[in-house]
């Protein structure tokens, strides 16, 4: 019998948070993400379930891993740092907007207007973070040659992915033609639509290392919280004054 | 211009417009699917055109600024020609810019939900200025002769020319005087936006931060430098094709060389104090542009076609007519080097360690080169522009009203 009693997962501590945080009045929560890097193995789960939660196409992501190496052989290391939008509570991006299609929600998440956004790619060259893609409107089965199958065509069988429509800002979005947000900026929202029914962002469930923390970063009982108040605390490019709602563990 | 050389940039242009229509066709319809640029490199060619449209859109303001500011008599014949090239260059540069944006339909959201704590909104309202600008000055310095062809009942399309001119027959000496006090008026209204126009383009670029080569306060007056330097030498050029006197020629020779060293000065600098600075980001923005794969647009094209050969030519022969316009002819063509040089080095260096082991697309590489698509675009806006103007020279009194008659000035 194990000496220590097994300890709670961070998931379900955050998934308590996150119920706590949900039952303030929005203007009192400000969401924020710690990411441990001594804990992420680079698996990439976290990009992959971004994709695949928000129907990501080609050419775009929301959150990368970045990885770095240091040393010489047979001295090597590797770093993963991943990279969310950072949602700064000093944005640059947003001031870049020449049309307000992009602003800081009182939650403190920055998010897009599809509708609104046309598509100068400005807020894309004014991140310091790289964390905006453009969709170009490429899809993943362009080229595909159409087959027939027993069932379906082989290009449809594929095409149902794509056909899945997202549900970013908490609507379905246009099958993909020239309507945003095709032609529009893109970028890490911290899934508020999964957020406002009671999930955490895809990136935080999959993480298998539970490098990922998220919640309400003014909820002092909350684990995000606790991370935060860490030694081991930094953010990237403090230096630029865009104060990010994401932070980082030594 | 010769009939020979007006019917052979009329086939020319015609010409680009039907070969740069698959560009368009392909944009229009498969929208930004088919060009090579990216989100690591958002900006491609198309906004370096921009820039290069801007920098024409210059000349004009420069002839406006000597003629009706400081007064030098010698340029007033070219006032109508420099501003209706303004307009022309203006328009080539919202339209490459429309077709660079990835809802162009959109651009209403500029009045309906703008963001004046933009650069952009404020590049937006000063272009829309410098229309605001030019349309009625070029109107007040064409009024005159348009009054005169409308009422020449043998001149193909006369009635056109009396309704340009709001069905006036007489054009009295009052009306004339209140013509040029408001041409004067408008040219003393250009020199502030005009200057804050050119300015504010470098401070688009200037005021990003974690853009090493951008992010400096010299750059706003680089961009206003670069924009008089190839405008000047497209009015030069165009002085000489449509009014080569000698008197007029030579003084804007000695205009554009003293421009020219100031860029070229401005340019060192940017890179001594780059390179001074051994900040990694900006010494590799640096050497990609003087030692990366496309060095030879900098050293080649810009530095020997661009500087060192006009230099010369301005410096040996500032009296000789056709070498000034050959040297201000290769500052305008080679310009376009400049403008990418600006531009994409700067964005073709990841921002964040570690970004280029991560996600690989072709949308998510630094490496960019444009492709025939985005060429034949741009040929087709600028066979486009040089269509209108052509047409515009021949259709409306741009020339005829700038021949000695600025006694006003």
């Amino acid at each position: 019998m194990a000496k220590d009693l097994p300890q709670e997962d961070p998931l379900v501590r955050m998934q308590r948070d996150l119920k706590r945080a949900l039952q303030k009045k929005p203007q009192d929560i400000k969401w924020g993400m710690v990411i441990d890097i001594a804990k992420c193995i680079g698996c990439h789960a976290c990009t992959i379930a971004c994709v695949a939660e928000n129907k990501l196409p080609p050419g775009v992501v929301y959150r990368v891993v970045l990885e770095e190496y240091t040393g010489e052989y047979p001295f090597v290391w590797r770093r993963f740092t991943p990279r969310p939008c950072l949602h700064c509570q000093n944005p640059p991006c947003t001031k870049a907007c020449p049309v307000t299609a992009t602003w800081r929600t009182e939650q403190g998440a920055v998010i897009i207007d599809y509708n609104r956004c046309i598509g100068c790619r400005y807020c894309l060259v004014a991140c310091p973070y790289a964390a905006r893609t453009s969709d170009f409107g490429e899809w993943y089965t362009a080229g595909t040659a159409e087959l027939p199958g027993k069932i379906f065509g082989r290009k449809a069988a594929a095409n149902d992915y794509e056909l899945h429509l997202a549900a970013e800002y908490g609507r379905k979005w246009h099958d993909r033609n020239h309507d945003s947000p095709v032609g529009n900026a893109r970028k890490c929202h911290f899934c508020l639509h999964r957020l406002k029914v009671g999930m955490l962002p895809a990136c935080t469930t999959s993480c298998i290392g539970r490098a990922t923390i998220f919640g309400d970063r003014t909820d002092p009982q909350s684990l995000v919280f606790e991370m935060i108040g860490s030694p081991r605390v930094f953010r990237l490019k403090e230096e630029l004054g865009t104060q990010p709602s994401v932070y980082y563990l030594k | 211009m010769s009939d020979r050389w007006f019917k052979g940039l009329i086939i020319l242009a015609v010409f680009g417009l039907v070969v740069g229509s698959l560009g368009m066709y392909m944009r229009l319809v498969y929208g930004h699917l088919p060009m090579n640029y990216g989100s690591f490199v958002p900006w491609g060619l198309w906004v370096a055109f921009d820039l290069y449209f801007l920098g024409l859109t210059a000349g004009a303001f420069l002839i406006t600024i000597l003629t009706y500011v400081f007064r030098i008599k010698l340029l007033a014949n070219l006032g109508p020609l420099a501003a209706f090239t303004v307009l022309v260059t203006l328009m080539c540069e919202f339209l490459i810019i429309s077709l660079d944006l990835g809802h162009p339909w959109r651009t209403y959201r500029f009045l309906i939900t703008p963001n004046p704590g933009s650069m952009l909104f404020w590049l937006v309202v000063f272009i829309v200025s410098m229309w605001i600008i030019y349309v009625p000055w070029l109107y007040f310095l064409l009024r005159g002769h348009l009054i005169d062809w409308g009422n020449d009942e043998q001149r193909p399309g006369h009635k056109f020319y009396r309704l340009l001119a709001g069905s006036k027959r007489v054009y009295t000496p009052q009306e004339e005087e209140r013509d040029h006090r408001r041409s004067r008026f408008l040219s003393y209204l250009s020199l502030p936006i005009g200057v804050i126009f050119f300015g504010a383009h470098g401070a688009l670029f200037a005021i990003l931060l974690n853009r090493p080569i951008w992010n400096s306060a010299m750059l706003p007056l680089i961009f206003i430098m670069a924009a008089l330097l190839s405008g000047g030498a497209l009015i030069t050029f165009l002085a000489y094709v449509y009014q080569p006197d000698e008197k007029l020629i030579h003084p804007l020779g000695h205009v554009v060389l003293l421009i020219l060293l100031s860029f070229l000065f401005l340019e060192a600098l940017q890179f001594f104090v780059g390179y001074q600075s051994k900040i990694p980001g900006i010494v590799t923005s640096l050497n990609l542009i003087a030692f990366g794969p496309y060095w030879w647009a900098f050293w080649i094209v810009h530095i020997l076609l661009g500087s060192i050969i006009p230099a010369i030519l301005l410096i040996w022969y500032p009296e000789n007519s056709k070498m000034v316009a050959t040297a201000c002819f290769l500052i305008i063509i080679t310009f376009l080097a400049v403008r990418l040089n600006y531009l994409i080095p700067d964005m073709a260096v990841y921002k964040l360690e570690g970004l280029q082991n991560t996600f690989f697309h072709q949308r998510l590489r630094p490496e960019y080169v444009p492709n025939v698509y985005e060429w034949l675009v741009s040929v087709w806006v600028i066979s486009l522009g040089l269509l209108t103007f052509l047409l515009g020279t021949r259709w409306l009194p741009v020339i005829q009203a700038g021949k000695g008659e600025e006694e006003h000035v």
